[in-house]
């Protein structure tokens, strides 16, 4: 697990462009969305469903699916080592 | 911080209503003549609307100060002729329409990918909803959540029977895995390319001598599956008549992520620009459009 969630905040980081952060710098149980974590964007999920499926071959079927698996990168990371297919 | 666009048409339903009975009946250039006489001189004297076009004439176009004024009344009766003539499309009156590069639309249509359309508030951009229906390919239209329940009722009976959906930019992200099961799906998607609403993340391009803002998400959206890019802008011509402009927009696909975004905003931007320079009195960003921190360091003078 722990080189699944260093891997994912590798591609975060590329696909967002937050050159600014290294991946010692996100906390794995920090929110990725708001004050006091990541602080990312509601556009940033569409990025984030595409590196899912581009990377893991993992397609989300809804919204709500996608509100409880963007939560951190901690929950990024236990979603898709329980459902990837690549 | 800049103020998020409110996203809805101005006035209640019943005054909708009471426009689209009206509109059943009446010549829209009655109306006209109302607006220009009796509501616009009104606004013009309470609505900070007044300022912020007078000073896109003075600063941004270089006019003088008589002919900016008078500039910024034609502006807002155009508006108002804009907005009359929505309600009259919704009342079953239609316009002549003429369509420049029509072509570029079937071309993309008959590919089996999806692609996207950008537009801006300029002209009267509803009224291409209505006219380039298209039936290989189902198109949807972002729209704000916010919108008046008796606008969107309007809509959705404009668009009954066609191959026309309207996705509503909600608080929430459920309209981005709409858009995302649209392009996947290989649906077309039109976007509003100059207002933040949702996402608040922006680019800041120099758009007609200073720098604006404008939102990443259209461009970013349309770069993240490599799709291809249509800038649509529908302007008036005569009280009856419409010109669609469809302006194919490349950009390098090869290119980092980074660039291929910046290459089609400016991109973009410059088409904006240039149907601006030819209607100059058709701008309807009733806000201000260029970044404030820019003015205050002298930048955007």
């Amino acid at each position: 697990m722990e080189e699944l969630i260093l891997e994912l905040k590798e591609e975060i980081i590329r696909v967002l462009n937050l050159e600014d952060l290294t991946p010692e710098d996100i906390d794995p149980n920090a929110p990725l969305f708001g004050a006091g974590g990541l602080g990312l964007d509601s556009i940033d999920v569409l990025e984030l469903i595409v590196l899912l499926e581009k990377r893991y071959g993992i397609r989300l079927a809804s919204a709500a699916e996608g509100k409880t698996i963007f939560t951190s990168v901690g929950s990024i990371a236990q979603f898709v080592s329980e459902n990837r297919k690549k | 911080m800049k103020k998020e666009w409110a996203g809805t048409t101005y006035g209640s339903a019943w005054m909708h209503k009471w426009l689209v009975r009206m509109l059943r009946y009446m010549d829209v250039r009655i109306l006209y003549t109302f607006v220009a006489v009796f509501l616009i001189p009104v606004c013009l004297l309470v609505n900070p609307s007044a300022g912020i076009i007078y000073r896109y004439f003075r600063k941004r176009l270089g006019y003088g100060p008589l002919k900016s004024a008078l500039m910024t009344y034609r502006n807002h009766c155009l508006f108002g002729q804009v907005v009359i003539d929505k309600f009259a499309m919704y009342a079953g009156k239609r316009f002549s329409i003429e369509v420049e590069g029509y072509e570029h639309f079937q071309e993309l249509a008959g590919k089996e990918e999806s692609f996207v359309i950008l537009s801006s508030h300029i002209g009267n951009y509803e009224i291409a909803g209505y006219t380039l229906k298209e039936e290989r390919k189902a198109l949807n239209a972002l729209v704000f959540f916010g919108e008046k329940d008796s606008v969107m009722a309007n809509r959705a009976r404009l668009f009954a029977g066609t191959n026309t959906k309207m996705i509503a930019i909600r608080p929430d992200m459920g309209h981005l895995f709409e858009i995302d099961q649209a392009i996947l799906g290989g649906e077309i998607v039109s976007m509003p390319a100059d207002r933040l609403f949702g996402s608040q993340k922006n680019l800041q391009l120099p758009f007609l001598g200073a720098t604006a803002d404008f939102p990443y998400g259209p461009f970013g959206i349309a770069t993240l599956r490599s799709l291809d890019v249509l800038a649509i802008h529908v302007m008036k011509q005569k009280s009856r008549t419409y010109r669609i402009y469809v302006t194919p927009l490349q950009y390098n696909k090869e290119a980092p992520r980074k660039e291929q975004i910046i290459e089609l905003a400016d991109k973009y931007v410059a088409e904006v620009e240039r149907m601006v320079k030819r209607y100059p009195t058709q701008w309807y960003n009733y806000f201000e459009f260029w970044s404030v921190e820019h003015k205050k360091d002298g930048k955007n003078e």
